[in-house]
């Protein structure tokens, strides 16, 4: 008889926020070249910030970063730009990508679910919703991208000990002083920290991972291959210009999402101004400010929540020269970026 | 015989050739080039686009090699390349609005124009004719329907 085949289990501890990131990363590599399914964790010992691969760089308030010494390293994989520091635990789930579900929304939920079996062990309620969030209620209680690094699949997420919203929302860049506070309002509404204890949720990670991959946990370390590429991804991740990342055709309009179905977006134009915060494809909150509104930004900003944002785009275009230039603007979101 | 079918609720156009391990599909252009796009059947699979990023004009791609990459889900994954060539050009529109994809897969969301280096040579690669293509992509759907990954 065979014996279940290993999934090594690696715990990083605490690391610097430059080898937080490349640890994992090069564990990725490792699996790709034929490395056990890896279940792995670490925490940062001091705040950083992340950007998903894809995502532009000027969306991160690099000033306040500066001010406060918070390096910035890009990801390889997926989402948007964060904030972490050491009140989060981080686990990655690394599996060859030939054993996930060809489709993603599949292929998340197969590799996130042993995660919620671990939140529960460690006293969290938390669900993965119909969006692929994690949540208790509708905040969302972890932050996690996936991606696929060579052949490859992994997903990192996180267990959020406490949570320093101020940091998490100064960190993105607003447009305006309203978007900032509306972004802030936001973050502090729909993401929350669950105190637990990090080890009870590392035991009940390893063996829902492993009871639902069918694997014998095994604690492993770094194999040469892997360690190598450390070196290689700690230069990478250092350059300047794997930080900048390629050219991307610029946004038509500011956006930026806080959980799943939770957005907001601003745009500006000669005199009209739109700020609007969706919620579950309807209007949250909406600040309207054009010169030829007359007075009648307030009740016109009531009328609006609720509604979707063609019903606001309908019903701002009813409203004489401003309300179209206004209309306009609220045309530019792309909720299709809100998922 | 239109151009279009629907195989087992997906639309797909016959004019053109198919690398269904990839979902992109492959129409010989003006001057010997092709361009390529995804197919709705991967698209379905992939979930909402939030970000594609495609290799600059003039890059060389082996088949099977990644000539760009696309994120849905926050999951970020390659676009494999279905024959040998150099990238003519890029589609600019789709990445600022990967909606685009969605909405006209087999038009506006094309991804790349290549100029392939053995067309012919690699051609037996891509499934092609009316028959073959509609049989393979329903073979294609059924397998994922087996497999769940697909809403029935």
């Amino acid at each position: 008889m065979t014996a279940p085949a290993p999934l090594r289990v690696i715990d990083f501890g605490d690391a610097a926020p430059l080898r937080s990131q490349t640890l994992w990363h090069a564990v990725a590599y490792g699996v790709s070249g034929g490395a056990a399914p890896t279940l792995s964790f670490v925490r940062p010992s001091d705040p950083y910030v992340s950007i998903g691969y894809h995502r532009r760089l000027d969306e991160v308030d690099l000033e306040t970063c500066a001010v406060n010494s918070w390096p910035v390293y890009r990801r390889m994989i997926g989402g948007g730009p964060v904030y972490l520091d050491s009140g989060q635990l981080f686990f990655q789930i690394t599996v060859p990508v030939k054993a996930v579900p060809a489709a993603r929304r599949s292929a998340l939920r197969w590799l996130l679910t042993p995660a919620i079996e671990a939140y529960h062990a460690a006293g969290i309620p938390a669900e993965l919703d119909e969006q692929l969030e994690i949540v208790v209620g509708d905040r969302k209680i972890c932050g996690y991208g996936a991606g696929q690094i060579g052949d490859a699949a992994i997903v990192a997420g996180n267990l959020i000990i406490d949570f320093d919203h101020h940091a998490a929302a100064s960190i993105l860049r607003a447009p305006t002083l309203t978007a900032r506070n509306e972004l802030a309002h936001l973050i502090r509404r729909y993401v929350a920290a669950t105190p637990a204890d990090p080890s009870a949720f590392k035991a009940a990670a390893i063996d829902a991972y492993a009871q639902a991959f069918g694997l014998t946990p095994r604690e492993g370390v770094l194999n040469p291959i892997e360690r190598d590429r450390l070196d290689e991804l700690d230069q990478r991740f250092l350059s300047q210009t794997w930080l900048e990342g390629r050219s991307r055709p610029d946004p038509v309009a500011w956006q930026a999402k806080i959980r799943a179905g939770v957005w907001m977006f601003a745009a500006t134009e000669r005199e009209a101004e739109v700020v609007v915060c969706v919620a579950n494809d309807r209007v949250l909150r909406a600040h309207l400010q054009h010169a030829g509104l007359n007075g009648s930004s307030t009740s016109l900003e009531a009328e609006l929540a609720g509604l979707t944002l063609a019903e606001a785009a309908s019903t701002l275009d009813r409203s004489g020269a401003a309300g179209r230039s206004l209309a306009n603007l609220i045309t530019r979101a792309d909720p299709g970026r809100s998922l | 015989m239109s151009d279009e079918h629907n195989v087992r609720g997906f639309k797909v156009c016959l004019d053109r050739a198919y690398h269904l391990d990839f979902h992109l599909w492959v129409k010989v252009s003006e001057g010997g080039s092709v361009r390529i796009g995804m197919d709705p059947l991967g698209l379905d699979t992939a979930g909402t686009l939030s970000q594609l990023e495609f290799a600059d004009a003039g890059t060389i791609v082996a088949r099977g090699e990644p000539f760009g990459t696309l994120e849905a889900e926050k999951f970020v994954g390659p676009i494999r390349s279905p024959l040998s060539g150099a990238i003519v050009a890029a589609n600019a529109e789709v990445m600022s609005s990967p909606g685009i994809c969605e909405r006209d897969p087999y038009g506006d969301g094309w991804f790349v124009e290549l100029m392939p280096f053995d067309f012919e040579g690699e051609r037996d690669q891509l499934t092609e004719g009316t028959v073959t293509v509609v049989a393979a992509f329903a073979a294609k759907v059924d397998e994922y329907r087996r497999q769940g990954v697909l809403a029935e």
